[in-house]
């Protein structure tokens, strides 16, 4: 056994990760429609629907207000914060035409270009990048 | 018998598969990323497996948030490319083997690992960029796939030892099913990456390289990295190299490294790969392949 026994201090050390949101029991609980929801944009009828009136789309879904105006707006952080996974949220990006990295690029301060060119140029350095507690 | 006579760790990036799709795989992005599979290649067409069992996760394609197994082994006969959003990649189906399949699920169960059985499933890029990689654009697939899906999607993933211990029972199952079979077991995703948040675009070089370090050789230290390690070091989606440790358990006690390839960047992931043989007394070269290889060069 290499894992940890005490489930509260394993999820409570995801929380010292900056910048990011680690897909929880508790978020899958928050994000069950909406990730249902996005899921359901594998359909091409389901694309139709939503591109055609995408606040009627997203109305039979149950979604909270909160959810659903960040959808409307694409505001990948704030669906991450409100239950969102991003492989469900993936499916907004290539019904919206969007590549993986143009649209993970949105959540951070970068542009696409900025972002591409830190790709290339070897990616994001763990340093500093590892624990908010310890700064390092 | 069927025995595993290598194990393959890979990266599964879906950029890959619309690469290899759409003829950009010598293009001064994608060319440095498929020179370092054309080894793998050229050593797969000489190795014929009969059958791979392909451990990968599905990425909301085949499973949703309604049902969410830690562990489902494929028993079909057969597996289409899923439509993930853009329609099915044009790549071949994937025939299964339901018969080592279902043995190996019987075994597992018996040997305390609950397995969830799948009959009918399309499988995504997790899948299929793996076969990209390492067979080309073939009419049909030249093997046979047992898919093994895990979740490393939804918290918590299985445990590295976990996946380990998981890897060890494959490998006692293949061995006691009848048929002579040229088994490979392939463990896929990773390597470090981060698709989310404002962390996202995180690459750990020195940590990739030390993790493939570490499949080589005795050491089974790998199993014991905690899912904060990976998280910390290797960004969010870094986490599905827990998958490789099934492969690297099923190889036992000792390896010998034939290949390996790292560069950064593939999209938002860095790409890595290596090859391995079990190296526990029986000899490398299982199938002959190196020696053929040495007498061509």
């Amino acid at each position: 056994m290499s894992g940890p026994r005490d489930i509260h201090a394993y999820l409570a050390e995801f929380e010292d990760i900056p910048g990011t949101r680690v897909f929880t029991a508790k978020r899958a609980r928050q994000g069950y429609n909406l990730n249902q929801c996005a899921m359901s944009l594998m359909k091409d009828e389901n694309r139709e629907r939503f591109r055609a009136d995408e606040s009627a789309y997203l109305d039979a879904w149950n979604l909270t207000p909160e959810q659903k105006d960040a959808l409307l707006k694409r505001d990948y952080n704030r669906l991450l914060d409100l239950g969102g996974n991003v492989y469900f949220l993936a499916k907004v990006f290539s019904t919206d035409g969007q590549s993986f990295a143009q649209a993970v690029s949105t959540m951070t301060d970068m542009n696409f270009e900025d972002y591409t060119k830190m790709m290339v140029a070897g990616g994001r350095s763990p340093e500093g990048n590892r624990s908010i507690k310890e700064g390092r | 018998m069927a025995r595993i006579t290598a194990g393959v760790g890979s990266s599964h990036v879906p950029l890959l598969g619309v690469a290899s799709d759409f003829g950009k795989d010598a293009d001064d992005y994608f060319g440095p990323i498929f020179k370092g599979f054309e080894w793998t290649r050229a050593w797969e067409k000489s190795e014929k497996p009969d059958v791979v069992i392909l451990v990968y996760n599905d990425h909301a394609s085949a499973f949703d948030m309604k049902i969410i197994p830690t562990f489902a082994i494929g028993c079909g006969e057969r597996y289409k490319p899923a439509d993930e959003g853009w329609g099915p990649r044009k790549v071949p189906e994937v025939e299964g083997h339901p018969d080592l399949a279902w043995h190996i699920a019987q075994s597992l169960i018996l040997d305390e690992f609950d397995m969830t059985i799948i009959n009918e499933m399309d499988v995504d890029h997790g899948l299929t960029v793996p076969l990209s990689m390492m067979f080309g654009k073939p009419e049909a697939w030249p093997t046979r796939v047992i898919p093994l899906a895990v979740n490393v999607v939804t918290y918590p993933p299985p445990s590295g030892n976990r996946c380990w211990a998981l890897g060890e029972a494959i490998a006692r199952a293949v061995a006691s099913f009848e048929e002579d079979l040229n088994v490979q077991i392939w463990g896929t995703g990773g390597m470090s990456h981060q698709l989310q948040g404002p962390r996202a675009g995180l690459i750990n070089k020195e940590w990739d390289n030390r993790f493939l370090d570490s499949l080589i050789g005795e050491s089974d230290a790998a199993r014991y990295i905690p899912h904060i390690e990976y998280l910390r070091e290797t960004g969010s989606e870094g986490i599905e190299m827990v998958m490789w440790l099934i492969m690297r358990g099923a190889l036992g006690k000792r390896t010998h490294m034939l290949h390996r390839h790292y560069h950064v960047p593939c999209s938002n992931t860095a790409i890595g790969h290596v090859v391995l043989r079990p190296d526990n007394g029986e000899g490398y070269d299982m199938t002959g392949s190196e020696a053929e290889r040495a007498d061509a060069a």
